[in-house]
């Protein structure tokens, strides 16, 4: 793990690790942890910690390098959230990441969609997809994702405040 | 009497354990359903649909309130059973009732999801 920063109320952390099943949830009961000691809403730190688990499995199953990086930065005073994790893939699931991104930043009710997609789930098996809808409905985070040769960077972070929305 | 049942999982970050007493079949998950156990799961949600039909149950109670965390996958393998049990002739459907934790913040909006997939049969308690 790369040490993390921490303010009085936010904190980043960053991790370089080997991507496989076991170490997902150990990460998530970390980021859980610190993002718990800051206070604020813990329906947000259960957001955060739920996009970090849904973002570093999908790494797991369908990473193809030897790292991936994570980062996770968690405002509780504002309930800001960003998860970001780059790992390399292959083209054809770099394809499949990219037209499920469009279809869920598309979708006018992102609950609607996913619970079409759960639907779906079990006919799709382990390709459903499920995880990042349910960062979108459940987590109430945009997805962005950006590539760069082999590797894809997907991004789960909090909608602006409406104030800084409306400008 | 009928003769007694009894499911079980137990690995090192998850457990799942099913039981019938009289006409109601008890089902308590705890720890950690990732998918490091989805296989676990799908198996043991096949095998105690299979004994609530055999035994013409009416409902099931399911207790997550011990369950730390739920991934997509293992969301998937009860979207499976509940679609299974919507599927069934009406006469042989049956309620699942969720159990959950107020302070196990996931759980609020993912049993939510899975109880708008069929409010007819899934009902969940705090």
């Amino acid at each position: 793990m790369v040490p993390g920063t921490a303010s009085s109320a936010s904190l980043k952390l960053e991790f370089r690790l080997r991507p496989h099943a076991g170490i997902v949830s150990v990460v998530r009961r970390f980021v859980e942890e610190r993002c718990a000691k800051l206070g604020g809403d813990p329906g947000s730190v259960s957001r955060v910690t739920m996009a970090t688990h849904e973002l570093l499995e999908n790494a797991a199953k369908y990473s193809v390098g030897e790292y991936v990086h994570l980062k996770v930065e968690f405002n509780a005073s504002c309930d800001s959230i960003r998860t970001q994790l780059t790992n390399e893939t292959t083209p054809v699931h770099r394809a499949r990441l990219r037209e499920r991104i469009r279809l869920l930043q598309n979708a006018q009710e992102s609950f609607d969609l996913y619970q079409t997609l759960m639907r779906r789930s079990f006919e799709a098996g382990e390709e459903s997809g499920l995880g990042l809808a349910r960062i979108c409905s459940e987590g109430e985070l945009a997805l962005a994702m950006g590539e760069s040769e082999n590797t894809v960077t997907i991004v789960a972070h909090s909608h602006p405040p409406r104030n800084s929305q409306d400008g | 009497m009928a003769e007694p049942w009894h499911e079980a999982v137990q690995e090192s970050d998850f457990s799942a354990e099913a039981s019938v007493q009289e006409r109601h079949m008890d089902v308590a998950l705890s720890g950690t359903a990732d998918f490091m156990v989805k296989g676990h799961l799908d198996r043991f949600l096949r095998s105690l649909h299979a004994e609530v039909q055999r035994r013409a149950l009416t409902e099931v109670s399911v207790d997550v309130r011990r369950l730390e965390f739920m991934n997509s996958s293992c969301l998937a393998s009860f979207v499976w059973w509940i679609s299974t049990v919507q599927e069934q002739p009406a006469e042989d459907r049956y309620r699942i009732v969720f159990l959950s934790s107020p302070t196990v913040y996931w759980q609020r909006r993912s049993l939510g999801a899975l109880a708008t997939l069929a409010d007819d049969i899934i009902s969940v308690q705090l």
